[in-house]
């Protein structure tokens, strides 16, 4: 039995270019299939459970439009004239901006395919620019990803950070390896005191081997110095998890008590399935994919429970099947109580949840605290709710996750309500997915043909 | 009872998400069942209405002072102390002194434990303006407010 349900368009990845592509329902697997007249036929498992596939449409958020487009042409074609067009349908919530495309590392792993070729360092009169993209885009409340490669290999990260916030950009999380930061503490001090808000920490496992087939090497000593770095100087981390069958897909459960043991340093986990763009060892077959549900099992089954499939909601700030996250309490004896749950049904305000989003957590705890009576803050009663409360508001932990989309599963149909996007020093911003995806042969739509233009 | 409300309490109902049709239903009721708690000038009646439990604060004339409410159940109350807190309020069916005590008190499966306002010759519990709009909203709101 195969059913079609769904139509939209995709890449060839040979020859990148646009192709139509259409849904499919089979066994209870949704797959998207296309064919490019010249190179053939693609099929590729995208979701598995049909129902659940179509129940989350209902956590679908209102269409929003970018402030300002920086392409202006009456006839579209999605997604060669990215950059936002009119026909995009989600504005900007998180901004990426990359500092430079070297890294201390290279990673046999790595969307940038950092460490190779030309070499792009953005000068700070650029990277002003690319702030500014971002403020005239999104108007208020910007949250600003930095970026790379490895940002921390620019000794002026602080400024570029500290300008940020001069030009009264709200949040600014650093994406990073933190191996610098495990060297330096002085180092993270001085980003942390130019305005970092948190850091977006690659942690890909417990173990020493997951870091040889991610990184190459052995750092998983260095990985948890780092954390020990953040907890002395009390910055915030995001643990970024790449998640494959290859590689680590039975350590979720381990990673996310690993996250539990250092909250609230640990803010959250965030696991990121594989995708097969920019630096990846092999061509992706079904059986290399973990997809969102396979990955909400695996959780529900790693942690024997205590976080279950319907724990998980969409964030309703992009495409209903581009993300998922859950929240919850770590409770006194360590285990986990989610304040998520899908019976709670899709947000009640979904049309302005997309500039919630971003500051999100700390909203949460700025109406806990409005609602609080400071004066009986002191030492609540054991078992009590306002106890409760009290650990709440130290002692949570989000998970979440986002499937990025490579050449071979991209849908332009997720791309058009895409809320995270990568600044151009050429002033476009562009769905983060979209700027890395490149064809089996390397080249890409976005990523080396714009950076390579400002590269040195 | 002829039940008035003066604009500002009206504008804090409407605030507080409650009607103004179910507060004068908690007090018409209260008032015919004689469940309610009073303290020689005003009174305090407590009602369940699908979800929450409303309540409403009113002199002997009618006049309503405030209205609040909470989603959380309330659930048995735990031993008090030998010498509990006295308050001013009297279970009028009961006639006899509430006290400050503790309680159960579950919201979406968890349940923690609260002071309340409580009668112990028939056990029922009243919780009191501060801990409906400040901890248990609070508690209420990590559930409710932010869902994704
Ligand atoms: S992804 Fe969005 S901005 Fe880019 S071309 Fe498609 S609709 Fe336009
Ligand atoms: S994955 Fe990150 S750390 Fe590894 S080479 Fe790429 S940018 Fe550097
Ligand atoms: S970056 Fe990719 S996966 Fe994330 S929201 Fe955009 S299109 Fe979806
Ligand atoms: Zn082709
Ligand atoms: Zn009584």
């Amino acid at each position: 039995m195969s059913e079609i349900i769904g139509e939209t368009e995709s890449l060839c990845p040979e020859c990148l270019k646009v192709i139509p592509a259409v849904k499919i329902a089979e066994n209870d697997n949704i797959y998207l299939e296309k064919t490019c007249p010249e190179h053939g036929k693609y099929k590729v498992l995208i979701w598995r459970g049909v129902d659940d596939y179509l129940s989350l449409k209902k956590y679908a958020c209102v269409p929003s439009k970018p402030n300002v487009c920086a392409v202006d042409k009456e006839e579209i074609v999605c997604p060669l004239d990215c950059g936002l067009c009119k026909e995009h349908t989600q504005h900007t919530c998180i901004a990426i901006l990359e500092v430079t495309n070297g890294c201390n590392l290279k990673c046999p792993i790595c969307f940038a395919s950092a460490s190779s070729g030309y070499k792009f360092h953005p000068d700070l009169d650029t990277i002003r620019k690319m702030y500014q993209t971002a403020l005239d885009s999104v108007g208020e409340n910007v949250c600003i990803q930095i970026s790379g490669g490895e940002p921390t290999i620019r000794d002026d990260l602080p400024e570029i950070v500290k300008m940020g916030k001069d030009m009264s950009i709200s949040y600014i999380e650093l994406n990073t390896n933190g191996v610098r930061f495990a060297e330096e503490i002085e180092f993270l001090q001085r980003c942390k005191d130019a305005g970092v808000d948190s850091l977006y920490f690659s942690f890909d496992g417990v173990t020493s081997d997951v870091f040889m087939k991610t990184c190459g090497r052995d750092l998983l000593e260095t990985k948890l110095k780092t954390i020990e770095n953040c907890k002395k100087v009390e910055m915030g981390v995001t643990l970024v998890t790449v998640v494959s069958p290859d590689i680590n897909l039975d350590q979720i459960g381990q990673i996310i008590d690993f996250a539990k043991k250092n909250v609230p340093t640990v803010k959250g986990v965030h696991f990121q399935p594989l995708s097969y763009f920019g630096r990846y060892p092999i061509v992706p077959q079904d059986e290399n994919r973990t997809v969102l549900p396979d990955l909400l099992v695996e959780i529900e089954k790693q942690t024997k429970g205590q976080l279950r499939v319907d724990n998980f909601i969409p964030t309703s700030c992009t495409n209903v099947h581009c993300d998922i996250k859950s929240m919850s309490v770590v409770l006194e004896d360590g285990s986990l109580f989610p304040l998520t749950h899908r019976s709670m049904g899709p947000p009640k305000d979904t049309c302005c949840i997309a500039s919630k989003t971003r500051q999100e957590v700390s909203d949460l705890w700025r109406f806990v605290d409005e609602s609080m009576d400071s004066s009986n803050e002191s030492d609540p009663e054991p078992g009590s709710w306002d106890e409760f409360i009290q650990r709440a508001k130290s002692n949570y932990l989000t998970i979440s996750s986002m499937p990025f989309q490579d050449v071979w599963n991209v849908e332009t149909e997720r791309l058009r309500g895409c809320c995270i996007h990568t600044i151009t020093p050429d002033g476009k911003l562009i769905p983060f997915c979209l700027f890395n995806i490149n064809s089996v042969h390397g080249q890409t739509l976005y990523r080396h043909e714009v950076f390579g233009k400002y590269s040195q | 009872m002829d039940v008035k409300f003066s604009d500002s309490v009206k504008e804090l109902i409407g605030e507080r998400g409650l009607k103004i049709d179910d507060v004068i239903d908690i007090i018409n009721t209260a008032e015919s069942s004689n469940r309610k708690l009073n303290d020689g000038s005003k009174n305090l009646a407590k009602k369940r209405i699908g979800e929450v439990t409303i309540y409403a604060v009113y002199d002997d004339n009618g006049n309503v002072e405030t209205a609040y409410s909470h989603r959380m159940v309330l659930g048995e109350i735990q031993k008090t102390t030998d010498e509990p807190d006295p308050t001013n309020w009297v279970c009028v069916s009961c006639n006899e002194k509430a006290v400050i005590g503790t309680v159960l008190m579950t919201y979406m499966g968890v349940t923690r434990s609260g002071p309340a306002v409580v009668c112990e010759k028939c056990g029922d519990a009243w919780i009191e303006e501060y801990l409906a709009t400040k901890t248990i909203a609070a508690a209420e709101g990590l559930f409710e407010k932010k869902k994704a």
